[in-house]
């Protein structure tokens, strides 16, 4: 009896408390309240968006969520919490939002201004993945901001991603401030030392000529720029000065030298279903090509094409993916640049050694995910050749739990005879 | 040869220093804090104080809301021992097509908040500390007392922390008037003079003993 008594008395003051604010909510105390919005106004640094250009600057949701203020009385709270928002989605210094009479009487409209912050400093681990065959990889950066500005120093040590195991640091500058928003430019190096598996070095061995030695390390410098040519077409531009040292048979360095350009294309559309539930759909393109010449001083000559196509349907909790990709090298590619599956990204479940050791000059690749919330099912299907060289299809299967950049999967080769599953967990992005 | 004496003559410099200093005296004369007492309570008023400017007023007239609180201590002759104390807590915002203000006074467990609407900027500072009554119930009709005047602008967290409590905690709000004023926030020196009730103007028509 006493407690209750006693939580009576406490939900009461909480009651009381609150009838406090109930009557004096900050809304209800804003004479602007009494006018209708209509229209709503975002501004940065350079840009400014009154909401009906499908720009990617704010995310879907939130941009619906402003456009919903249109129309309705004010709400001084509602926007408040959209500020808040912004700030948070922008990494903004502050977002303010203030009201100015609009050119109907009694309707007003609302301005949100973003304040970029003056420079930041963020760490980001960029890959670290466990894998049951490759082991541990992992790769991490620290990034400086400052304006326009950016610089980022990262580690690597990365089983995955190619055939070698390349291990070392990068650097990259980025600068936006180059008078238009349009166009960025990129400066990046790398240097990596390589650790190389004996199913690889074994089929050098056997195919002299096919593609580079096993280099002992390799450095890249690739400036590039980025040219946004009509939102959300993207044009990247660049070279890169690739240099492999070489241990084997005598002490020497090779050069590849190529022109890189990235075509990409990304949009996203939002769409209300007959449930009045939302989907969202992403669609990101691009296609880039690397040609490698001895105009540049290349000691390899070599065109890469490759293309690929994400698909995503995202309908409540539910998610469907499709990923398509394809590449043709023709000439003789360096290792490096040559395409690799049976890893994190392709034919999950395959042993990248067991499918080709030296890796392939053509690729074609199928992905079907499907996300319930975290649970994940997904089916690859593909094959890596070598032109001239039989086509072999494969297939796995795979299950496991995601959440934001978090996985734990388990992938399934799918061939006659025994079942051997790769465990992958780590952030995958 | 002995110098003429002046006697009690009053300088041509004297008459004018005299002439220039009178303007200053009458400046000073005028009190920054005004009190007039109707027999039960006394009432205030500030003429030389504008809290409706600068950055709070930019504020407004970019559609916010802006909260003040204020707070009226009477201290004893020694100036230390708070007899008195009153606060008020007001929220302004400013009606962008009308172009005036609306104040709300929030209000407490026993009284009601109040509003007003369509005032001036002077006609809204009035209103406010005409709001801040001091009951002078208990006080000696003849004996002196200090009485002070704070203002502050505070932010939505700090108005909640404020009202949070049923009854307004009085030791909160003195806390609050103790912590520095957030940066680029104005801060209004505090308005202070000694009195005496036999000694002040009388409201007509107010208060029992009026």
């Amino acid at each position: 009896m006493k407690y209750a008594l006693l939580a009576c008395l406490i939900s009461g003051g909480m009651l009381f408390a609150g009838s406090l604010f109930g009557g004096t909510q900050d809304s209800d105390l804003n004479v602007n309240k009494r006018y209708t919005v209509d229209t709503v106004i975002v501004a940065g640094k350079g840009w400014r968006t009154d909401l009906t250009d499908q720009s990617d600057k704010i995310s879907a949701g939130l941009r619906r969520e402003l456009a919903a203020l249109i129309g309705l009385k004010l709400n001084t709270g509602v926007l408040d919490d959209l500020a808040a928002r912004l700030k948070k989605e922008f990494s903004a210094r502050e977002v303010s939002h203030h009201l100015l009479r609009s050119d109907t009487p009694q309707h007003v409209r609302v301005e949100f201004e973003v304040r970029p912050s003056r420079g930041n400093m963020d760490a980001t681990v960029t890959k670290f993945l466990y894998s049951s065959k490759e082991g541990w990889s992992g790769a991490g950066a620290v990034g400086f901001t400052i304006h326009q500005n950016s610089l980022l120093f990262g580690l690597a040590s990365d089983g995955d991603s190619l055939m070698e195991r390349n291990a070392g640091i990068s650097a990259r500058y980025e600068t936006k401030s180059l008078g238009t928003d349009r166009v960025n430019l990129k400066f990046q190096f790398e240097s990596y030392h390589e650790l190389w598996n004996r199913n690889t070095l074994d089929a050098i061995e056997a195919h002299p000529g096919l593609t580079s030695d096993a280099y002992r390390s390799r450095q890249n410098f690739q400036p590039t720029a980025t040219i946004t040519l009509a939102k959300p077409l993207t044009l990247e531009v660049g070279a890169s000065f690739e240099r492999l040292e070489n241990q084997y048979p005598a002490a020497h360095n090779d050069a590849a030298n190529a022109l890189v350009t990235t075509l990409r294309y990304h949009r996203r559309l939002d769409q209300a279903g007959m449930d009045q539930a939302d989907s969202q759909q992403d669609i990101d393109a691009g296609y880039t090509l690397r040609a490698a010449t001895r105009m540049f001083g290349s000691d390899f000559v070599y065109v890469s094409h490759f293309w690929g196509l994400h698909y995503r349907l995202t309908h409540g909790k539910h998610q469907f993916l499709d990923d398509v990709s394809g590449g043709v090298i023709s000439g003789r590619a360096p290792l490096f640049d040559r395409f690799v599956a049976g890893n994190s990204y392709y034919l999950r479940g395959w042993n990248k050694y067991d499918l080709d050791p030296m890796g392939g000059n053509r690729l074609v690749h199928n992905s079907v995910e499907y996300r319930y919330g975290p649970f994940q099912a997904f089916y690859d299907t593909g094959a890596i050749w070598d032109s001239g060289q039989p086509v072999s299809q494969k297939h796995s299967v795979g299950v496991g739990i995601k959440e934001s950049i978090f996985s734990l999967a388990i992938a399934f080769p799918i061939r006659a005879g025994h079942v051997e599953p790769i465990l992958m967990m780590g952030m995958i992005y | 040869m002995e110098q003429p004496s002046r006697g009690n003559r009053i300088s041509r410099r004297s008459w004018l220093l005299a002439g220039l200093a009178t303007p200053l005296f009458s400046v000073r004369a005028a009190e920054p804090l005004e009190v007039k007492y109707d027999g039960d309570n006394l009432h205030l008023s500030a003429p030389t104080l504008h809290f409706l400017i600068g950055k709070p007023l930019e504020r407004l007239k970019d559609g916010a809301p802006v909260a003040y609180v204020a707070q009226v201590t009477l201290f004893g002759d020694d100036h230390v021992t708070p007899i008195k104390r009153g606060q008020g807590r007001f929220v302004v915002s400013f009606a962008l097509w009308e172009e005036k203000f609306f104040v709300t006074q929030l209000g407490t467990q026993a009284v009601p908040s109040r509003s007003v609407e369509g005032l001036t900027a002077a006609a809204a500072e009035v209103w406010c500390l005409d709001s801040l009554a001091v009951s002078t119930v208990g006080l000696e009709p003849n004996a002196y007392y200090w009485l002070r005047f704070e203002l502050r602008t505070a932010d939505q967290k700090e108005l909640a922390n404020l009202t949070e409590q049923p009854v307004v905690s009085f030791r909160r709000i003195v806390e609050f008037f103790s912590q520095r004023p957030k940066a680029g926030e104005p801060r209004w020196e505090p308005l202070e003079r000694r009195l005496r009730l036999s000694d002040l103007p009388r409201m007509a028509g107010r208060g029992r003993n009026g």
